[in-house]
């Protein structure tokens, strides 16, 4: 972690260079460096693209799957035959524990991008027009809020015989309700903020001189609250795996034949005694998921602030 | 203060009805009770069970707007929440899960915001030092465990416990001993199944009022209002407690609308991993058992909780923060 407000002489340095040299480095660029920056933040990106790759080309390695069963191996402990063992149903783990990633992987990023997007489109929304259409749209908001998340994936997900259980997958179905349910913090975030942007001078100015409204929103609100909203993706991917292991843990949520971390994590729990391996392999590659995600936001944050003043700690790292 | 607040409680009824209607819609159009009944044995006829279901008011042949309609006319003329395909009522089941949830969360919801809310004070009165880091390291790895995770975790730990020292101490699931002697000894009986339950809550829950009141309190250390309170002739701390705590707790009195739902979410798993028959397990059990009312009643339970949670957070905020003045 930097430190924000040392004033360091060799940025001070670079940035007269800069000024004087008339040199203008791309947004993309600055953000890129600074995120390369962070030790941490990078570590964190480099683990969580391994487990990606892993989970799309680890199956190419063993020649089990997910559906095999090996009769003369069942639940038997990790071995060269089978990386990680085997599952009581005597399915190779290994194979399993790559789709379960997979799977997880795909929930997070799907929910953890959608729902800042309906978050930033929502809130922004309130917060330009205002008045009586932020307020029918906050109480939809809260509406939302109060509603108990888990009880609607528990019955979604459980419910008797119904045409949409039977034709989607259960983690499509369990993405749709987690979208439905994870939106609503960060848009009453964003709402507020972009609605104390709208109140600054820059924009009342730009305002005056007919700037149109949506150059408004691009030039000066999203700029402002990018940082927030990526942020908020990161902390949305971790929230969306978080919660995926935590319903398929006690048996909502994704259903087998699907294999999630969760699935493994919560069907070996019985067990954790007599096969500690069914149970500590899938909950480190989910902390190894959630940890890398975590060690990356500090990081991302930093490199889209605008306002950061970590610029120019590339040469002498002040602590 | 009262008219405001009621003015609130107003808003927040309406709500609590609109989310039960939707919840009730949701409930009655995909929980098919009857298909369940089928597979009883021996096997009823479908005449049977719709008769039986008829006679407990889950008629299934009526159209989900009529069983909408006579649900509601129960609960509005009689207060009467229905009943279970098994034919309990639902008033008298939900009255004993109420009063074990809320035994179960009220300890854990007060030592989780006082431990939060301290060691963010704490460390941040400490910023970079060692305790500060091990603390904030701490919230960040609880934040990236799952509760139920965590939950298992802590009972694996009191089993090894109770293994290692070869005498029972921590009850580890169920809320009590049948047969205990009334007195002290069944008081013993309640601490020691109170026990796992509570500590595994309150480790899980503080982490994120930590890092809350932390950074709320960074923020406002470098104020000007506290540089000219030291100024005056004031110690660092005395600056600190007089000034600077009582702006940073605003925010997080607003988190706690947030987040007591969010430990009553929780609550489903820590009752399904601790065994407490508490209103949690129960609309888990009641959705894998197709049942509507009771689904919809523990809904409406959880709505009635946010609600609260919410109003609460907004009496906390007039409380500690002069700049609000409610007209």
């Amino acid at each position: 972690m930097t430190n924000l407000n040392a004033v360091d002489p060799a940025a001070v340095a670079e940035e007269a260079h800069l000024a004087s040299a008339d040199v203008v480095i791309a947004k993309s660029t600055i953000i890129f460096r600074r995120f390369m920056r962070n030790k941490t933040a990078v570590a964190g990106l480099l683990i969580f693209l391994a487990l990606t790759v892993f989970s799309f080309v680890g199956g190419f390695f063993t020649p089990w799957d997910k559906e095999t069963i090996d009769p003369f191996n069942i639940a038997v402990p990790p071995s060269g035959d089978h990386f990680l063992g085997t599952s009581q149903a005597g399915i190779d783990l290994y194979a399993m524990t790559v789709e379960g990633t997979r799977i997880s992987i795909l929930i997070g990023l799907i929910v953890g991008l959608v729902s800042v997007l309906i978050a930033a489109v929502y809130g922004c929304t309130m917060a330009y027009f205002g008045g009586k259409v932020d307020k029918v749209m906050l109480f939809v908001l809260e509406a939302l809020i109060m509603m108990p998340a888990l009880l609607v994936v528990a019955v979604a997900t459980s419910g008797g015989g119904d045409g949409l259980r039977r034709d989607l997958p259960s983690w499509l179905l369990l993405i749709i309700v987690l979208l439905v349910f994870s939106w609503m913090g960060t848009a009453r975030l964003i709402r507020s903020l972009s609605m104390s942007l709208m109140q600054r001078d820059y924009v009342k100015a730009a305002q005056y001189m007919g700037v149109p409204p949506r150059r408004i929103v691009w030039r000066h609100l999203v700029p402002n609250v990018g940082s927030l909203l990526v942020l908020d993706i990161t902390r949305g991917v971790t929230a969306a795996i978080l919660a995926e292991v935590a319903f398929s843990f006690i048996g909502i949520g994704i259903k087998v034949p699907d294999v999630s971390l969760g699935v493994l994590i919560g069907g070996a729990t019985s067990q954790v005694n007599t096969f500690p391996w069914m149970f500590w392999v899938p909950l480190t590659v989910m902390f190894l998921l959630t940890g890398s995600l975590a060690m990356m936001n500090d990081g991302l944050r930093d490199a889209f602030d605008p306002s950061s003043s970590s610029i120019g700690s590339a040469k002498k790292k002040s602590k | 203060m009262l008219r405001y607040l009621a003015k609130r409680g107003v808003t927040y009824v309406f709500m609590i009805f609109l989310t039960t209607s939707a919840g009730y819609f949701l409930a009655v159009s995909s929980l098919q009770p009857a298909l369940l009944e089928q597979e009883r044995v021996p096997r009823p006829t479908p005449e049977q069970v719709a008769n039986s279901m008829r006679l407990k008011g889950l008629d299934p042949d009526l159209s989900p707007w009529e069983r909408y309609v006579e649900w509601l006319t129960g609960i509005v003329t009689r207060w009467d929440w229905g009943r279970s395909p098994n034919g309990a009522y639902i008033n008298a089941e939900f009255g004993d899960r109420v009063w074990i949830s809320t035994r179960l969360f009220l300890a854990s919801i007060v030592l989780t915001l006082v431990i939060g809310v301290a060691l963010g004070v704490y460390s941040a009165a400490r910023q970079y030092k060692f305790q500060d880091r091990v603390i904030t390291s701490y919230s960040y790895l609880a934040y990236i465990v799952p509760a139920p995770i965590a939950y298992f975790l802590v009972q694996l730990g009191a089993i090894n416990i109770n293994e290692t020292v070869g005498e029972r101490i921590f009850f580890v699931t169920g809320i009590s001993t049948p047969g205990m002697a009334p007195g002290w000894e069944q008081f013993v009986d309640m601490l020691a199944h109170y026990a796992v339950p509570t500590i595994a809550i309150t480790l899980v829950g503080w982490g994120s009022y930590q890092i809350a009141q932390r950074q709320y309190l960074l923020d406002n250390v470098n104020a000007d209002f506290v540089r000219t309170a030291r100024a005056k002739g004031l110690t660092r701390n005395q600056a600190i407690t007089r000034h600077a705590l009582r702006v940073s707790f605003i925010p997080v009195a607003q988190s706690i609308a947030f987040t007591i739902p969010a430990i009553f979410a929780g609550g489903f798993f820590a009752e399904k991993i601790f065994a407490w028959p508490g209103v949690g397990s129960w609309s888990i059990d009641a959705i894998s058992l197709q049942d509507v009312n009771a689904a919809t009643a523990t809904l409406a339970y959880g709505s009635v909780i946010f609600a609260l949670g919410a109003i609460l957070a907004d009496f906390a905020t007039t409380l500690v923060d002069p700049r609000v003045r409610v007209q």
